[in-house]
């Protein structure tokens, strides 16, 4: 029985019938293509250098396909469909969306399956909602045809805690929304109402409005404010008063008083109780959106780790959850699997892609006894791995608890405020009652009076004094391309006297380019042919910059036999019967190759040996970005310590540091041992600056930390300061900003009492009305906006 | 002039509850859920076919 290999274009790895093929002699070897065009795209990427594109683990479609299709088990998937009459209905977690053209593309793909509905893709969770007819498509078809793109999905049901805060936010936005639409509708009528107090206005008309005003004020109190309802019921009981309880007795007050009014024939203030309700819950909206943001990061996180995993058991594999696995289980991993749990390999060898989690660029080169941790990438090789440590417990879980814990911390200012709540509340209430019970003594209108009181008392501009100031001041900051994330980080950012900033990719651009050739024999073109051709299958960065250096110089790199990675020092490889050695200074020196000495000025060097004749070096810088030498003095000339920590070398992080002034360096560091200089420099309020996971620790461990544009997923999400635009300038505009709105916010604050101060007496002397005690009291409101609005026109650095 | 002033006033009243209603059951709907992905879809083609393949490489 003879087997017919089938044809597979080597550009776009599809199979195609003999009659359309396209063979080429590339660089000694006879290439396939189904087309020219898959020709020219070949010659094209070849051309540029980026053989190794071929070798990506996602292009290996043979493979990948093996691995992915284990996963769709028809009866482990069907626990994720959803019945319902019209249709069925499943959500599922798409790996490897990246952009709009991938959610064009699956959508579309999806949609011309036979039996689907609707499909949609949620492009900010990379979530897709497919409703299906089950008789005519299984879920696992749908996932085999999403594997077949290159796109992994999981099913994805919400937990309790994450379907509970979706139930929040939705419910938080129909109250929100409620109030506004009543308090506008609310508004007119209160215009009329003042223009007739004013003006005069017939009984009739003026009852009419007011049983609108009551109409369309009751659901704004009752619904939009139960929350502050149920918050004050709370602090009651637990006889501790905080913000809730003296929002809820403004408005409460404020309600019933008018409804008391409406029937006596007096002015009503409804307004007053929808508008503090409409203004305190645009604040709650704006908190949770960020929280959101953040929640949404730490699923992005815990995704890194796959759900299902193929365990031996019984004397051969089945597919098991995760989560059942226990320190001593054998799993084995194939190619593009990634770790679910921490382990040791106990047989195979393969690279792996540790960059998702150490930020380590090279793929690390992995054996028998190696440790391997989970979220990381298998990228080529069939590997067995012992367990160590149960999913729970796993590197990812721990990263994921940390950043959780981070982000769960309450407010500050929140709690100020709260605090604030604790004594006001009780001496207005005392006020209250004695102005009631001394103009009830003195036959005086003494409930008109001691209304007056509650209403000039009412929070509005206590509650508002740190809302608006942090939302006015972070759309600011969001203008220039800074993200706070909350106002927390606001207050925090103020207070920060140390940055500690990580090196390649934060203050440098993180692709180091070819800055210098010295030859010692041989040409510049051998040089550089001799270096492509060993470096043309590595994904490090310093090989990235030779190969575009050679592509410069129009060199193609050729094919080696057989080559040999040692990590961190260089290449070993044989070409024919020639014997090359690329690498390191102490590489070559091992090798017994005799170098001449050069100085190396904390640049990265690349030597090359040919058959033990040693014919020069290029020199390699990565960058430093434009604006860091002006970032850096402003730093420095508004007196803050700056810190470099690096994983790179030494003398590269000296260099860095003379050229840009910085105080002090940490070179060599492990992710953790960031961390942990983040942790020597505390007490102090310390602002950590980084762009890759290996950052992740250090940046949840700082006070505050701060991921910069084109950063890793998890760097952002861990970070509770980004700046969306590669500029480093915005650092040192972020800190002055968030000092300028610390000092509004204590102006907005000093305001507001200073207005009570002066407001209650009046009020409790029967010297101010109601309805004047109602428009100082917005008076009050509308200077605090106006002087958080002056944020707005913050410029850059003075 | 009385009743004009009357019917105007609950016409807003009516409008206005109207669009809040409106609200409510775009909220129920989920038109809130994903406020990132219309911008994006705005742009898409609906009959362009054959670019999947154009979509791939354009992923390196």
């Amino acid at each position: 029985m003879t087997v017919i290999k089938e044809l597979t274009c080597d550009h776009c790895a599809e199979p195609f019938s003999p009659a359309e093929l396209v063979t080429d002699e590339i660089a000694g070897t006879t290439r396939n293509f189904c087309c020219y065009g898959c020709r020219g795209a070949y010659l094209i990427i070849r051309g540029a250098g980026l053989e190794h594109f071929y070798q990506r683990p996602d292009r290996q479609a043979g493979t990948l396909k093996e691995a992915f299709n284990l996963r769709f088990d028809e009866a482990y998937l069907a626990r994720f469909v959803r019945h319902h009459e019209s249709a069925d209905e499943i959500s599922l977690i798409v790996d490897g969306i990246r952009c709009a053209s991938c959610i064009w593309l699956i959508e579309r793909l999806l949609q011309k399956l036979p039996g689907i509905i609707s499909v949609r893709v949620n492009f900010a969770t990379h979530r897709v909602l497919i409703r299906f007819a089950g008789a005519d498509i299984s879920a696992a078809a749908i996932c085999r045809k999403l594997a077949d793109i290159g796109y992994l999905a999981r099913p994805y049901s919400l937990d309790e805690l994450q379907q509970s805060a979706h139930r929040e936010m939705r419910s938080l936005l129909m109250r929100f929304g409620t109030a506004v639409f009543l308090t506008m509708q609310l508004m007119g009528f209160s215009l009329a109402l003042y223009a007739g107090y004013f003006k005069g206005i017939d009984l009739q008309t003026k009852s009419m409005l007011e049983y609108f005003a009551a109409l369309v004020t009751t659901p704004v109190v009752f619904y939009s404010g139960y929350p502050f309802l149920r918050g004050a019921w709370v602090s009651l009981r637990n006889h501790q008063p905080n913000m809730d309880l003296l929002i809820a007795l403004g408005t409460l007050c404020a309600y019933f008083y008018s409804l008391y009014a409406m029937m006596t024939g007096a002015e009503v203030y409804f307004e007053t109780a929808a508008m503090i309700i409409t203004l305190i819950l645009a604040g709650r909206l704006i908190e949770a959106g960020a929280r959101r943001k953040a929640a949404a990061g730490i699923d992005r996180l815990l995704k890194l780790a796959p759900a299902r995993a193929l365990r031996f058991e019984h004397g051969s594999w089945s597919e098991v959850d995760s989560r059942e696995l226990l320190p001593g289980d054998m799993i084995q991993l194939k190619a593009g699997d990634r770790l679910p749990v921490d382990g040791i390999v106990t047989r195979g060898t393969s690279e792996i892609d540790e960059a998702a989690v150490t930020g380590e660029p090279l793929p690390v080169f992995k054996e028998c006894g190696d440790p391997v941790v989970s979220g990381t990438l298998n990228l080529n090789g069939t590997i067995e791995v012992k367990v160590t440590s149960a999913a729970a417990e796993s590197f990812l879980a721990r990263m994921t608890a940390i950043v959780e814990q981070a982000q769960s911390d309450q407010a500050p200012i929140q709690r100020l405020a709260d605090r604030v709540a604790g004594v006001f509340i009780p001496i207005v209430l005392l006020i209250a009652a004695g102005t009631f019970i001394y103009w009830h003594l003195r036959d005086g209108a003494a409930l008109l009076n001691a209304v007056s009181v509650l209403v000039v008392a009412c929070p509005c501009a206590l509650g508002l004094a740190t809302p608006t100031a942090v939302m006015i001041a972070t759309g600011r900051a969001a203008e220039a391309g800074v993200l706070f994330r909350g106002g927390d980080i606001l207050e925090a950012a103020s207070g920060i006297s140390h940055l500690a900033f990580d090196k390649t990719g934060t203050i440098t651009i993180g692709r180091p380019h070819v800055v210098g050739i010295t030859l010692s024999h041989g040409t510049q073109q051998q040089l550089l042919q001799g270096l492509a051709d060993v470096e043309a299958g590595s994904h490090h960065p310093l090989a990235r910059g030779i190969l575009k250096e050679a592509a410069q110089h129009g060199i193609v790199p050729k094919p080696v036999d057989r080559s040999t990675t040692h990590t961190g020092l260089g290449i070993e490889a044989w070409q024919g019967n020639t014997h090359l050695i690329a690498g390191n200074r102490r590489f070559l020196k091992e090798q017994g190759i005799d170098l001449p000495q050069t100085a190396g000025a904390g640049r990265s060097e690349v030597h090359l040996a040919l058959d033990g004749r040693y014919i020069g070096l290029v020199t390699l810088e990565d960058e430093i970005r434009p604006d860091a030498q002006q970032m850096f003095n402003d730093l420095n000339r508004r007196g803050y310590t700056s810190v470099l920590l690096t994983g790179d070398r030494e003398d590269v992080a000296r260099r860095i540091c003379s050229l840009l002034a910085i105080d002090t360096w940490h070179a060599e560091l492990t992710p953790e041992q960031k961390a942990l200089q983040i942790d020597a420099l505390t007490p102090a309020a310390v602002m950590m600056v980084g762009d890759g996971i290996n950052d992740a620790p250090a940046l949840s461990k700082a006070t505050i930390g701060c991921a910069i544009a084109g950063s890793t997923d998890i760097a952002v999400e861990s970070a509770d300061l980004i700046l969306t635009r590669p500029h480093l300038a915005n650092i040192p505009f972020a800190l002055h900003l968030a000092q300028k709105t610390l000092v509004n916010i204590k102006q907005n604050l000093a305001w507001a009492f200073s207005y009570n101060l002066i407001a209650i007496p009046l009020a409790a002397s029967g010297m101010l009305a109601p309805v004047y005690a109602a428009a100082a009291m917005a008076i009050s409101s509308v200077c605090v906006l106006l002087n958080s609005l002056r944020l707005k026109r913050q410029g850059h650095l003075p | 002039m009385m009743t004009s002033t009357i019917l105007l006033i609950f016409l807003s009243f009516c409008i206005g509850t109207g669009v809040w209603l409106f609200f409510l059951y775009a909220v129920k709907k989920g038109e809130f859920d994903d406020i990132e992905g219309p911008k994006y879809r705005m742009l898409d083609d609906d009959d362009v076919e054959e670019k999947t393949k154009d979509d791939e490489v354009g992923k390196l």
